[in-house]
């Protein structure tokens, strides 16, 4: 029977995750939102963003945080440039099955740039603050790991005030919801997609700089979180926002709690019988999805 | 309309490709070239597997590793613990991987496009995870070491052997490819492919049609990677449970086309000796998965139908002034076209 | 190199057309071996991948080796020539590289790759072919139970046995003074859990407590919660089957949690160069075993790191060594039996292999049927700032410090 104590650290330590995998799970919902691609290459940015931070602070000595400055609107545009020059080329009809594959094609490229830049090595950014924690009720809490989650909050937040407050936000939501129709009422489907295809991958660059705080990356790394963030869209409904910020930040407590009793290979199992019992049971998501049946 | 002189030409040329096939361990100059050709013959064994359900109904599939390394495990476990003889094993852990497969395709197949494809990689993920940690049954991170069937054999002997097993079951899922895609259960299959829904008001039972067929092609390819396990004799997660592995299937059925019969074999062909070139090409450096990467890429933007179609049209063209016969179109294709016209309006 | 590069290339693409095959097979060269022909030693490497850290290491001390080699004349007054070929960390792979090595390439002798799940498949082949097979990295129990004859591991002790002169150590102890609770952590790897499970069945015959046995994945990169679990536990002693960064990265997320055990041990990451800066320097009192130090006084030994350290600007480390005990191993019995090829010539090597003991940079190594070293690891401690050889008594620079300061 595990203590009272080793239990309340591991649910703040599984809701810091689950802040992290629900802003990585934001961007991946996002494009699946916008033109139904799953975009098997953004744990692939993310990884790229955090070894841009790394790198930063290794060459330039900066705070890793700093390479937002650039990685963001640099991500941004990626992504307006990957969904208007590639994605929106693919034939309609085999848009879905062709995207992934695409999608993974950049996947590999990103990675074997990535080792032959920075070789296979497994880095770490090495922070003054990196081992420093404070005290909460008995439990502790790294510094790393909160600054991490206050990115992961504030990105989401913004997201959502874009979503809800903007002229674009509404033009974009306008177009997950019924491309045709926002089209009718004069919206540039083509360019708000472009867009919210560059917000999404701008989700990856603050994922990746809050990753980089924390763990140690390597090319390769990005396999290990491909998995978890797709079955977290599934589960929390393909293209709903906020239903994979919920189903990230739930799934990430779960994975926290169980890693107690069953270890920590047992505990990633989590993510796919959650997704295969969502898949049986409500297909449609937990979290108020409607896309996932039909694609 | 395939007229006499055709249907010579057709049995000139699979008697060639056999002729071709069979000989290759005679002419391979040493075993090295001789396990390179083997390799080559179970990625195409794979990718024809997959083509089962990617080439009929249109389901991308990037989990098929899974069901081989599951094929392997399967084998290797049945001989190690319940002392089957190998090839006994083989069989029955194809049919265990058939039955499994049940499950996972109501599961998978009940939802289209995307979460199909999501599961198919959770599928690989979920399985390496299960057989790196039960490693008191799959010996986890320490292997599993498979028994050689004939264990009085040479290694070069041992390699001919197993050319043959896989060039063997290659005519075998080639042949039921063949079988399905003049059938009326194939025609039902294709159905599906261009438009599910209409393939389902017109009564064709969708999904136990897309199960049937996932469920073959899981057998095969349960087969292809139990001999592999036989041929190799060592299994390890990591390596058994790769989306890697998925992926140049579906690479390698792209690539030589899906609508194809000997379409991924040509595929498994190319993407067989490219991988050996990039190998050789960029020696040290990671730059190989860039190259996938872009051949992959390419495919999928410029020849998403793959080069035996490619070709095709290119012959088609030079000879049209001598033949005028209607040409096949699919419903993708029509749409495509209209499509594209409504896009230049 | 590049010729023979095109030529296998050639003959994988024969697998398209009998033509092409046809083509081929006619180029195929059966020339005779001369003596002035060099010595190509075909080695295959995780040059990319997930081992290609570790991978580099290995490659220097081959490298090391063959220049050392080279700049006294070669052995049996032929030159080594390395052909290196990239495994890409896989194991279907490394047997493809063996059997174009072997095979297609007709090297004269070859050598381990690297990290224990490789070292099986490509032991295979070479057996199957009937080649010596020394290895720098196998040294995980399994390696030595697949009833490999012509297999040889090229450091002083198996995985289990690295914690040995430590466990000896402990058990020696007072058991009022020793520590009561043991908790491990180790990575799913076939070697560092070695290490730690080694250890493990020593101390818990003996009677001290495991309070915690965690096992990771090789991928994972969150130490945070195993860590919570570790501290939970209170756990007096801490045991770490780690590599490198795994043994950083529950260090640091261990600090983050203010754990204190009164002893540490970690296989792997401590000896690396960049260990102290990357924990925050909190280092005294860390424990590791070794199988390797460029203090150790053998007499080869001071040669090789001085002439390493010519080469790469830096003191060699344990990959490093025993990649360059392997070239050492495989030199001498060429030197020995007076041959170097294929055919016949290796059982005469695999022969005098078994028969005899070498001469190397970590002593003297003399091994079993299997192929297992009867050696056994020393013990270092990280003590003011430098890392010293603390157990076994005949060889320590330092006396080990017990309990361990904070971190």
């Amino acid at each position: 029977m595990p203590s009272g104590g080793l239990v309340f650290q591991s649910v703040i330590l599984g809701l810091l995750l689950g802040g992290l995998y629900a802003l990585l799970a934001a961007g991946l919902t996002l494009y699946f939102g916008i033109m139904r691609v799953v975009m098997i290459a953004h744990s692939a940015f993310l990884i790229l963003a955090a070894y841009l931070a790394w790198w930063s602070h290794e060459r330039l000595g900066t705070d890793p945080l700093l390479s937002m400055i650039v990685t963001v609107p640099l991500f941004f545009g990626a992504g307006v440039l990957l969904q208007r020059l590639l994605l929106s080329r693919l034939r309609p009809i085999t848009l879905t099955m062709m995207s992934v594959l695409l999608t993974f094609a950049v996947a590999l490229i990103i990675e074997g740039l990535l080792g032959y830049a920075f070789t296979g090595t497994q880095r770490r950014i090495q922070l003054s603050y990196g081992s420093a924690s404070i005290g909460l009720f008995g439990a502790r809490i790294a510094v790393v790991k909160l600054i991490a989650f206050g990115l992961a909050v504030v990105a989401l937040g913004g997201l959502y005030l874009l979503m809800k407050r903007t002229t674009f936000g509404w033009a974009l939501r306008a177009t997950i919801q019924h491309r045709d129709a926002a089209r009718l009422v004069g919206i540039d489907t083509a360019k708000v997609a472009g867009y919210g295809f560059g917000v999404g991958l701008a989700t990856a660059a603050v994922g990746g700089t809050a990753l980089s705080l924390d763990t140690t990356i390597y090319p390769s790394l990005h396999w290990h979180w491909i998995g978890p963030l797709m079955a977290i869209i599934v589960v929390g409904g393909l293209g709903s926002v906020p239903g994979a910020a919920a189903a990230a930040v739930l799934l990430g407590l779960m994975q926290s709690l169980l890693q107690i009793p069953m270890g920590t290979t047992w505990a990633q199992t989590i993510f796919y019988l959650a997704l295969f019992a969502t898949l049986a049971f409500r297909p449609q998501g937990f979290f108020g999805g409607r896309l996932a049946q039909r694609f | 309309m395939p007229s006499a002189s055709r249907r010579v030409l057709t049995a000139v040329g699979l008697v060639a490709l056999a002729a071709a096939v069979l000989s290759f361990p005679s002419l391979a100059p040493n075993p090295y070239i001789l396990s390179a050709g083997i390799v080559v013959l179970n990625f195409a064994v794979l990718s024809t597997s997959w083509n089962f359900v990617g080439g009929f109904t249109g389901y991308i599939s990037l989990g098929h590793g899974a069901l081989a390394g599951l094929g392997g495990y399967g084998t290797a476990l049945l001989v190690t613990r319940a002392g089957l003889p190998s090839f006994v094993a083989l069989a029955l852990a194809a049919l265990l991987v058939a039955a499994l497969a049940v499950p996972i395709g109501l599961a998978a197949l009940r939802v289209r496009g995307a979460s199909f494809v999501i599961v198919s990689i959770a599928l690989v993920l979920i399985l390496l995870l299960v057989f790196q940690s039960w490693a008191a049954v799959t010996g986890g991170s320490r292997g599993l070491v498979v028994p050689r069937p004939f264990p009085g054999l040479l290694r070069p002997e041992h390699h001919r052997v197993f050319y043959y097993l896989f060039a063997a079951l290659l005519a075998l899922a080639l042949l039921a490819w063949w079988l399905i895609d003049r059938s009326r259960f194939g025609l039902g299959l294709k159905a599906i492919r261009e438009d599910e829904d209409k393939a389902e008001a017109l009564g064709t039972p969708t999904l136990a049609y897309k199960l049937i067929v996932f469920v073959v092609s899981a057998g095969f390819t349960a087969l292809a990677g139990g001999l592999y396990a036989l041929w190799f004799g060592d299994l390890d997660p990591v390596f058994q449970f790769s989306i890697l592995t998925g992926s140049y299937l579906v690479l390698m059925a792209l690539l030589g086309g899906v609508r194809n019969l000997f379409g991924p074999f040509t595929g498994a062909l190319i993407v067989g000796v490219a991988l050996e070139y990039f190998k050789g090409r960029f020696g040290n450096t990671p730059l190989h998965l860039v190259a996938t990467g872009v051949l992959l890429g390419l495919v999928v933007m410029f020849m998403p139908d793959g080069v035996l179609p490619a070709l095709g049209g290119l012959l088609r063209r030079l000879r049209r002034t001598q033949q005028s016969s209607i040409r096949e179109v699919t419903a993708a294709e029509l749409r495509d076209e209209r499509e594209r016209e409504e896009a230049r309006q | 190199m590049r010729s023979s590069l095109r030529r296998t290339r050639w003959a994988t693409a024969l697998a398209a057309t009998t033509i092409l095959a046809l083509g081929a097979c006619s180029d195929d060269d059966g020339g005779a071996e001369s003596t002035d022909d060099p010595i190509v030693v075909g080695i295959s490497l995780p040059l990319t991948g997930d081992f290609s850290e570790p991978g580099k290491g290995v490659q220097q001390g081959y490298e090391a080796w063959a220049k050392i080699v080279n700049d006294k004349g070669g052995l049996l007054g032929r030159r080594i020539e390395l052909k290196i070929l990239d495994d890409q960390s896989n194991a279907d792979r490394v047997v493809a590289d063996y059997e174009q090595l072997i095979g297609s390439d007709k090297v004269d002798l070859v050598v381990g790759p690297f990290s224990t799940r490789l070292v099986v498949p490509s032991a295979r082949v070479a057996e199957e072919y009937g080649m010596l097979f020394v290895e720098p990295a196998g040294a995980a129990k399994e390696v030595f139970s697949q009833g490999f004859k012509n297999l040889f591991y090229a450091a002083p002790a198996v995985a289990d046995d690295h914690y040995n002169h430590l466990a000896e150590y402990l058990l020696a102890m007072p058991a009022d003074k020793r520590p009561a609770t043991v908790a491990y952590a180790a990575m799913d790897d076939p070697f560092a859990q070695g290490t730690a499970y080694g250890l493990k069945a020593k101390l818990e015959a003996a009677g001290l407590k495991t309070v915690v046995d965690e096992v990771y994945p090789p991928n994972t990169t969150d130490f945070g919660s195993i860590a919570a679990k570790i501290a939970a536990s209170k756990a007096e002693m801490l045991v770490g089957g780690s590599q490198y960064q795994d043994g950083v990265n529950l260090i640091v997320a261990l600090q983050q949690l203010d754990y204190q055990p009164r002893l540490a041990a970690f296989s792997g990451a401590p000896t690396n160069l960049e260990f102290a800066a990357a924990i925050g320097n909190k280092t005294e009192g860390v424990l590791s075993p070794t199988g390797y130090s460029p203090d150790a006084p053998y007499e080869s030994n001071k040669e090789f790191v001085e002439k390493f350290k010519a080469q790469f600007g830096k003191e060699p480390e344990e990959d490093q060594a025993n990649a360059y005990t392997t070239g050492q191993v495989v030199g001498a019995a060429v030197t020995a039996a007076g041959c170097a090829e294929q055919g016949d010539c290796q059982k005469k090597l695999v022969d005098w292999v078994h028969a005899n003991q070498v001469e190397t940079v970590v002593g003297p190594l003399s091994w079993d049927a299997a192929g297992r070293p009867q050696g056994a690891h020393m013990i270092q401690q990280w003590l003011g700032g430098s890392i010293k050889i603390v157990l076994p008594d005949p060889v320590k620079e330092a006396d080990l410090l017990y309990p361990k300061p904070a971190w």
